[in-house]
């Protein structure tokens, strides 16, 4: 069951990033939606299920992508385990603390993604700019954040519609 | 993490990319992209059109609501307009460019920040073939990469860091290689020597010598010309197709496959 919503996250997270972020900010949107699920995915269950995310969803991306199938994928494979492994060691389980990570993990992605490309390719391929990359950073992070309360905040009142259900007298 | 290291050699060494998996992928996604662009095209018009305007009418008087019903009714007429603008324009660059064309829509964006790549509605069962180049009313946009599948291609925009065009100075005829920029603003130019005459304001246009782009279509102008370090020219060239918000475009496809399909475009 947590592997198909993880599923359906990744595959909602792709189609809202080549439709609706191009449709709200253009070609080359700055945000990474399949990044941000991987991220939720690894501090939510940890560094197996990060590290699977990473692979599917990145895969999936590098192939709806103009590049190199795979950068993403191990970048993301990477990204997925490390936060994974953190969200264990550390508590981070308020979406405070989860800021810092989506940060820091949208940033080692980029370092990843990018400084592939430029071991394997003369030149840069790759249309980015350290000012883009911040950009990108701080755009998941917010959408990150968000998603973060949003999935803290919806299990209390359907939990409270269960219950009621349940027992009405109550 | 070694099947990925795996899968980046195989295609690094042969050029090839992986085939199958691309193709499924983009295959199957390509229609939920389909689906998806559809159904918020809706959503936008039910809100546009609906529930929207039933807020305005809540909120404001009777004088205002009618004032509002009638800026929204100008505003869907001006959409008209600009469509109907456009889709003339379009017609007019098919008489013009001379090849067969096929109209398309653009469906989906790139599926990463970091490549520029759009995907459209025309595929492999319209004639459209690998390398096809795709133009718009104001310019050159890009050319299809990867295999199309059948009802959908992907095409790589002339923006992207790893594209380029055969182009030429319209005024002097001198040639040169437009390649993508940092950004969808600017193309750079190159390998134009400092010696030949090149000015800002001059008209950019493709040369036809890379064997994708026919000749003579418009790229941009020239925006920056600066004396280089070595022996080449550092220009830079404004796009004149805007690139963020691509709607409608043309793909150039060869005589036999379009002839099968579409006859010349619809």
């Amino acid at each position: 069951m947590r592997t198909a919503w993880i599923g359906l996250g990744l595959g909602v997270a792709l189609a809202l990033q080549t439709t609706l972020a191009r449709m709200v900010a253009g070609t080359g949107a700055p945000v990474d939606l399949v990044l941000v699920v991987v991220i939720v995915v690894a501090i939510a269950t940890g560094p197996l299920s990060g590290l699977w995310a990473g692979t599917v969803g990145g895969l999936l991306q590098d192939a709806l992508s103009g590049g190199v199938i795979g950068v993403g994928g191990l970048s993301k494979t990477v990204v997925g385990y490390l936060v994974g492994q953190f969200g264990a060691q550390f508590m981070v389980t308020r979406p405070a603390h989860q800021v810092p990570v989506f940060f820091v993990g949208s940033l080692i992605h980029a370092a990843f993604f990018v400084g592939i490309y430029l071991l394997l390719f003369e030149g840069d391929t790759v249309v980015t700019t350290y000012h883009d990359l911040l950009i990108q950073a701080a755009t998941n992070t917010v959408i990150g954040g968000v998603a973060s309360i949003g999935l803290q905040v919806a299990p209390g009142p359907s939990e409270r519609r269960r219950l009621r259900r349940r027992w009405p007298s109550r | 993490m070694i099947g990925h290291v795996v899968l980046i050699s195989i295609q690094v060494n042969t050029a090839s990319g992986v085939g199958v998996f691309e193709g499924m992928a983009f295959g199957v996604f390509s229609e939920v992209q389909r689906a998806v662009n559809g159904t918020v095209g809706t959503v936008t018009t039910l809100w546009d059109g609906y529930v929207g305007l039933q807020s305005v009418q809540a909120e404001n008087e009777e004088l205002r609501r009618d004032v509002s019903d009638l800026q929204l009714r100008l505003q869907r007429e001006r959409a008209l307009a600009q469509r109907a603008r456009g889709l003339e324009a379009l017609l007019g660059l098919r008489r013009v460019v001379g090849a067969s064309t096929l109209s398309a829509r653009v469906i989906a964006g790139d599926a990463t920040p970091y490549f520029r790549t759009v995907t459209i509605d025309r595929g492999a069962g319209d004639g459209v073939r690998r390398d096809s180049a795709v133009v718009s009313p104001d310019g050159v946009v890009g050319r299809v990469v990867s295999t199309p599948t059948l009802r959908a291609a992907k095409v790589q925009l002339l923006i992207d860091r790893s594209a380029a065009a055969g182009a030429l100075i319209e005024r002097t005829r001198v040639a040169g290689l437009v390649m993508g920029g940092v950004d969808e603003r600017v193309f750079r130019m190159e390998y134009v020597s400092n010696l030949d005459d090149v000015q800002v304001g001059d008209v950019v246009v493709t040369s036809g010598i890379d064997g994708i782009y026919p000749k003579g279509h418009v790229i941009g102008d020239v925006d920056v010309v600066q004396r280089g370090p070595g022996l080449y020219r550092t220009i830079h060239v404004r796009p004149r197709v805007e690139f963020t918000d691509l709607e409608d475009v043309l793909v150039l496809v060869p005589d036999a496959a379009v002839g099968s399909t579409t006859a010349g475009g619809e």
